[in-house]
């Protein structure tokens, strides 16, 4: 976790990079004679990340964790209480469009303009950028949006399709950073597929994405680094494979045969805890290496063994287990 | 401005614009007709007869009546049903210009653009005062139009006529861009409607009222419609000051607009 009251200078290479970035809502306004109002409302406190270039970075929580409200100083609809933002080396609170002319942006539950079709849609907002469309095609092919789905007026779309055509507005002009809020919400396995392999591409062309998500599997899929925030302030923030190496394993053994040596050496194994023997069974977490636990069973009886890997929800929900600080 | 969103606007408005064009013009059209026809006889006789109060009556209020041409001029310039669908394009547009896109959640999307909010301000300032010339241009188009077809031409003045389209546009100029400044400081479209609407209906009821009633009189001032006199305008005695009170309302309604809205916070839609 960054050091709070910390505050260096912003590094060039960064996509995105906040220093102590913080928003409140409904500040009292104290006038003499008028009562001081409800108190205000902290969406985000604090906030210290920096998002490298070229990386897939998960913003990770729930519903009114801050998400929405830090993608929103980003983009510079929001004002800063406090702190600063950084995106592609331009402050945000001075160059907000400029910045937006490098970004590409989807909002999560995107709202279109019903009365345009596909291509219209399309035209219309990729105008705006000098960057010509040049990713529009690949990514209408991809998505499997036809020439007879973008003739249609956007009133006619399924949930899935907005979503389509909201993620290829996002990237079409093949921006130097994407931020993507919930961008697989409403799409079938399939086109969810399609759109990491997009995402992945996007990586390997240098590109960066900032993606927000509560689909834990989906994050822990394609992202480099999560951070994780609750109640606006910022709870963790590392790579992805860090925070599963320091998650708990579950594991699970049958033995051919009694072998009460080996119980006891495994319950004492560094690492093991809640360990349970029941008859041929065992069953007991494990934390950090797997090495010495195999070299134990490498002559045990076993008939089965099951590691279950560590997932990014329960390092997920352990965070939002823990008391706030 | 932004020559992209312009456009965008025009194609979203045209069809609109169109009918309330149409129905403008056919309004002008008709109103030299019914002078022409019947309301230059009545005219005369109202004149001559024991019933002259009732065409004093009538010119008090911005002069409307069809017993004379500046009369029917006037008459379609400020009638409800002209003012009511001037208002429908110009300060309908005006209030949902941000505040219904907000409302919608595409004003994110569009937002998300290089589009300075400055920019889409003053491109939504340019296309209000466009369909208010525009609208206008329909009324006096279509009355100009009646005119000529019914032989009463030659009764007005060109210059006159086009100082009244002149001040007309300036007139829903400022409902306009009161409308818009509604617009840019709210996320719900109800009240910038409302605020919209009240102004309008606010200061018609007040020039209505003041110009009926001598005890109201003190109201005319606070109504933007004061500021629009065609009958005064066709007899030759424009008034530049209407036009610079319109003005400042105006760069009041502009000013406002131009603090609020780069200033405002847009969270997200709830």
């Amino acid at each position: 976790m960054p050091d709070r009251g910390t505050r260096v200078p912003f590094r060039r290479v960064d996509a995105i990079a906040t220093q102590g970035l913080t928003k409140h809502f409904g500040l009292r306004r104290r006038w003499p004679g008028w009562s001081a109002g409800p108190a205000p409302t902290r969406a985000l406190d604090d906030l210290t990340i920096a998002v490298q270039a070229g990386e897939i970075f998960g913003f990770l929580g729930p519903n009114g964790a801050g998400k929405s409200t830090a993608i929103r100083l980003f983009l510079g609809f929001l004002h800063p209480t406090a702190g600063r933002a950084q995106v592609l080396g331009l402050d945000v609170a001075t160059a907000g469009a400029a910045v937006r002319g490098r970004i590409g942006y989807l909002p999560g539950g995107i709202a279109l303009y019903d009365g345009l079709t596909g291509t219209q849609l399309l035209d219309y907002l990729g105008a705006f950028y000098a960057r010509p469309p040049v990713l529009r095609a690949s990514l209408v092919d991809r998505l499997e949006l036809s020439g007879r789905d973008l003739a249609r007026p956007i009133r006619d779309y399924s949930r899935g399709m907005r979503q389509k055509i909201g993620i290829v507005q996002a990237l079409q002009h093949d921006p130097e950073l994407a931020i993507l809020d919930e961008p697989s919400e409403g799409l079938d396995p399939l086109m969810q597929r399609a759109f990491y392999a997009i995402l992945d591409e996007r990586k390997a062309a240098g590109r960066t994405v900032f993606f927000s998500s509560h689909v834990l599997s989906e994050v822990e899929r394609v992202c480099d680094r999560v951070a994780i925030i609750r109640a606006g302030r910022l709870v963790a923030l590392e790579s992805v494979a860090a925070l599963l190496a320091r998650r708990r394993r579950h594991v699970e053994a049958r033995l051919d045969a009694p072998a009460p040596a080996l119980v006891a050496a495994l319950a004492a194994l560094p690492g093991v805890s809640a360990f349970e023997a029941r008859d041929d069974r065992l069953a007991f977490g494990l934390d950090g290496d797997v090495a010495p636990l195999l070299r134990l069973l490498e002559r045990a009886p076993l008939a089965d063994l099951t590691i279950e890997p560590a997932r990014l929800e329960d390092a997920f929900l352990e965070l939002y287990d823990e008391p706030a600080g | 401005m932004s020559g992209i969103l312009f456009r965008r606007t025009w194609a979203a408005q045209r069809v609109r614009l169109s009918f309330v064009m149409l129905a403008l013009a056919v309004w002008g059209f008709l109103l030299p007709a019914v002078y022409a026809t019947f309301g230059k006889e009545i005219g005369a006789l109202l004149q001559n007869g024991a019933f002259a109060n009732i065409l004093d009556i009538f010119s008090r209020f911005s002069g409307g009546d069809v017993f004379s041409i500046q009369g029917t001029v006037a008459l379609g310039l400020v009638h409800p049903i002209a003012l009511a669908l001037v208002s429908i394009q110009v300060v309908g547009f005006a209030a949902a210009a941000v505040a219904g896109e907000r409302q919608r959640g595409t004003l994110e999307v569009l937002l998300a653009r290089p589009l300075e909010r400055r920019v889409l301000y003053t491109t939504l300032l340019g296309a209000t005062f466009l369909y208010a010339a525009l609208t206008e241009a329909a009324v006096v188009g279509g009355i100009v139009a009646g005119a000529v077809l019914f032989g009463v031409a030659s009764e007005l003045q060109p210059i006159d006529v086009a100082l009244c389209w002149l001040n007309a546009v300036a007139l829903f100029g400022v409902l306009g861009a009161i409308a818009l400044a509604a617009s840019v400081s709210f996320d719900r479209l109800g009240p910038a409607l409302g605020i919209a609407l009240g102004v309008t209906l606010v200061g018609y009821a007040f020039e209505f009222l003041g110009t009926l009633w001598p005890d109201a009189a003190w109201l005319r001032p606070f109504s933007p419609f004061r500021y629009f006199q065609p009958m005064r305008i066709l007899a030759g005695t424009f008034e530049p000051r209407d036009l610079l009170v319109l003005g400042a309302i105006f760069a009041a309604a502009v000013a406002w607009a131009a603090w609020v809205f780069p200033r405002r916070d847009l969270a997200a839609p709830s």
